[in-house]
């Protein structure tokens, strides 16, 4: 049972500032993920707050108790790394007996922990096998029964599913799930797939090049995005961002304007530079369902995907006149050109679309996000 | 075709192992013959003894020379390469896990002392272990021993670790071992191969040496076996020590075969296998 609280922390290697002064709580039993593009500093985070990285600066507190210039075997916190790191020249018993002798426990207590442990995570007729004669989800079983024999203040994962194939991942984010909610324990998990993030965190912090973007819940991420970056990065396809202007008190976009709550538009007319608009895929639909609010605008179908329960359809949008769209290269989201941008929009498979159809999509203004393209300020958020 | 290529092939190679395997193995053959030879058949022109006898054996071991050499040499290789072994895994751990200026040029010196002619600091090396006492001592052995075999010893044991994933220390350390502790009970259990290896070839200098032997001793206190032989005479004036050389060599060599046998099997390939994905 642990809070951990960071305090102008950073980490400065030669030549570069891996984290910038982060400050943030993560609450005793909380599930909080890191989530971020490669190179953003998630890891060196994680590596910091367990004690394998020394803290450049600011401080690090558990509970109250500084301990960001302990050793990580003083820390009591256990983890789980994205290789696994099991011992490959010891048993699976040994493995995870492992920290426990160290910590010199009694033989019983020893065994009673393991076969406890065994029985949570189903390795019970592995115990006696080495590493090497295990499959890559039984792996990462032990590693997490490493983790969990110690009863440790705070779990810290390092993208611990990313070696697994795609069912294998699935189901074993649904056991941490559970594993987590049945201990509860603080748990710091570190990923760049943001569905492990949407759906296991209690919160998620999103980190770009060392520094906090926005810390919030799932939901909070997804429809209040603070920056263009969040909203780019969070949600799986991406959010369809098309150049804005603000022309005759409406917000003008390529497939038509739309007009803004009225508290909005001094913000949106004070903008510097100029405008990105953004909606979510799943935001546009084939029917108004008789709100006559909604921007209509007609596209070609370019690829269907039909996946059973949704229907993603992608098409491109004409950007005659409107400026070119400027997002951040870290998205890696660049999929359009001068002319054109490629939107898509998530709908309801009844609807039967097939390739090269044309079809009428209806989109609700006030789900339409504005970002200054500049500073990447979500212009809509009232903060 | 193919059936007769890889026959060809087969022979080829059946051959060629053959081949290597008696040149390698000839002198043995003839040294162990030698040491079976009475002495009167010595020079029978014979490449196998008409009649084994072990007179030669009793002869060597009569001899409190021999017993003295064949302990100094086990103390003297067996001290050098625990010692070696363990200075070497620290400093190749070091070398490889920690970022400090000068770690290339540290592994370049070590091979450089490597490459010194062991001949030319001979004279040097007698002067200074007379001043200091070292002289006719088993620290006067071991010390030179441990300076020409150390770089080898970091060289090998460099490799192994590098081959070790980085994540397994991490693991450890947040597991709560100290660094020693993870050093001692994950890193050298991986890289017992590589330890093995190193002791091997550390072990082998050390015991097969002549040069510092016969240069840095002059009494049983500290002579080698290979030193020792040298210094062998026969039972009489007019005979040739030869037999009782050859089976001081036999009994030299088995040594070396023991714990080249016993080391080889823990050098398994693959033993990482295992610790990260894949």
């Amino acid at each position: 049972m642990a809070e951990i609280e960071l305090r102008g922390v950073s980490k400065r290697f030669p030549g570069i500032t891996a984290v910038k002064r982060v400050d943030f709580t993560i609450h005793d039993g909380e599930f909080f993920i890191l989530v971020g593009p490669s190179g953003c500093g998630k890891s060196t985070l994680l590596n910091m707050i367990v004690g394998l990285e020394d803290v450049s600066e600011g401080e690090i507190r558990v509970d109250g108790e500084r301990v960001d210039d302990l050793d990580p075997k003083d820390r009591n916190m256990a983890m789980v790394f994205q290789s696994y790191a099991i011992y490959p020249h010891m048993t699976v018993r040994e493995n995870m007996a492992f920290p426990l002798s160290l910590a010199r426990m009694s033989k019983q207590e020893i065994e009673r922990r393991v076969s406890q442990a065994a029985e949570i995570l189903q390795l019970q007729e592995f115990l006696d096998r080495k590493p090497r004669a295990l499959s890559g989800g039984q792996r990462q079983r032990v590693a997490m029964g490493r983790a969990i024999v110690r009863e440790p203040n705070v779990f810290l994962l390092d993208e611990p599913l990313s070696n697994l194939d795609a069912k294998l991942r699935v189901q074993m984010r649904t056991e941490i799930a559970r594993l987590q909610r049945q201990l509860g324990t603080t748990t710091v998990y570190v990923t760049h797939d943001q569905t492990e993030a949407m759906t296991l965190g209690d919160r998620i912090a999103v980190l770009r090049a060392g520094e906090m973007l926005q810390i919030g819940t799932p939901r909070e991420l997804y429809e209040r995005p603070g920056s263009l970056f969040v909203a780019g990065f969070i949600g799986s396809p991406a959010m369809n961002f098309l150049p804005a202007r603000w022309s005759e008190e409406r917000l003008e976009l390529p497939i038509g304007s739309i007009a803004l709550p009225e508290q909005l538009r001094a913000r949106v007319a004070d903008a510097e530079g100029p405008l990105i608009a953004g909606f979510r895929p799943d935001h546009l639909s084939v029917s108004s369902d008789g709100d006559s609010e909604r921007l209509q605008f007609e596209v070609e179908a370019d690829v269907v995907e039909w996946l059973g329960a949704d229907l993603f359809v992608y098409f491109d949008v004409e950007l005659e006149g409107f400026d070119n769209l400027a997002l951040p290269e870290d998205l890696e989201l660049e999929i359009g050109n001068r002319e054109r941008q490629s939107l898509v929009a998530r709908i309801d498979p009844a609807a039967g679309v097939q390739e090269g159809n044309r079809l009428k999509l209806y989109l609700a203004p006030d789900r339409v996000q504005v970002f200054e393209a500049d500073s990447g300020a979500n212009l809509l958020l009232d903060v | 075709m193919a059936v007769g290529d890889s026959r060809l092939e087969r022979l080829f190679w059946g051959a060629g192992s053959a081949l290597v395997v008696a040149y390698a193995l000839i002198p043995v053959v003839w040294i162990v013959s030698l040491s079976l030879k009475r002495s009167a058949d010595l020079g029978d022109n014979r490449f196998l003894p008409q009649v084994a006898s072990l007179e030669h054996y009793a002869a060597v071991f009569d001899d409190p020379q021999f017993s003295a050499a064949l302990w100094n040499s086990i103390g003297i290789a067996g001290i050098s390469t625990f010692a070696a072994v363990v200075l070497g895994s620290f400093a190749a751990y070091a070398i490889v896990r920690l970022q400090f200026p000068g770690r290339r040029l540290i592994l370049a010196a070590a091979l450089s002392i490597a490459m010194f002619p062991p001949v030319s600091i001979i004279g040097p090396l007698f002067n200074m272990w007379r001043t200091l006492g070292l002289y006719d001592t088993w620290p006067g052995l071991i010390i030179p021993y441990m300076t020409f075999t150390l770089p080898l010893a970091i060289w090998t044991l460099s490799a192994f670790f590098r081959e070790i994933p980085w994540d397994l220390d991490k693991a450890a350390r947040v597991d709560g071992a100290t660094p020693l502790q993870a050093f001692l009970r994950v890193i050298v259990p991986l890289a017992a191969p590589g330890v093995f290896t190193a002791a091997i070839l550390v072990f082998m200098f050390a015991w097969n040496d002549f040069l510092f032997a016969i240069s840095l001793t002059s009494t049983n206190d500290a002579r080698t076996v290979p030193a020792a032989i040298a210094f062998f005479t026969g039972s009489s004036r007019f005979e040739q020590p030869t037999g009782s050389i050859a089976a001081a060599s036999v009994v030299v060599t088995v040594p070396i075969i023991i714990v080249v046998l016993l080391f080889q099997r823990r050098i398994v390939a693959g033993l990482t296998s295992g610790a990260v994905k894949g």
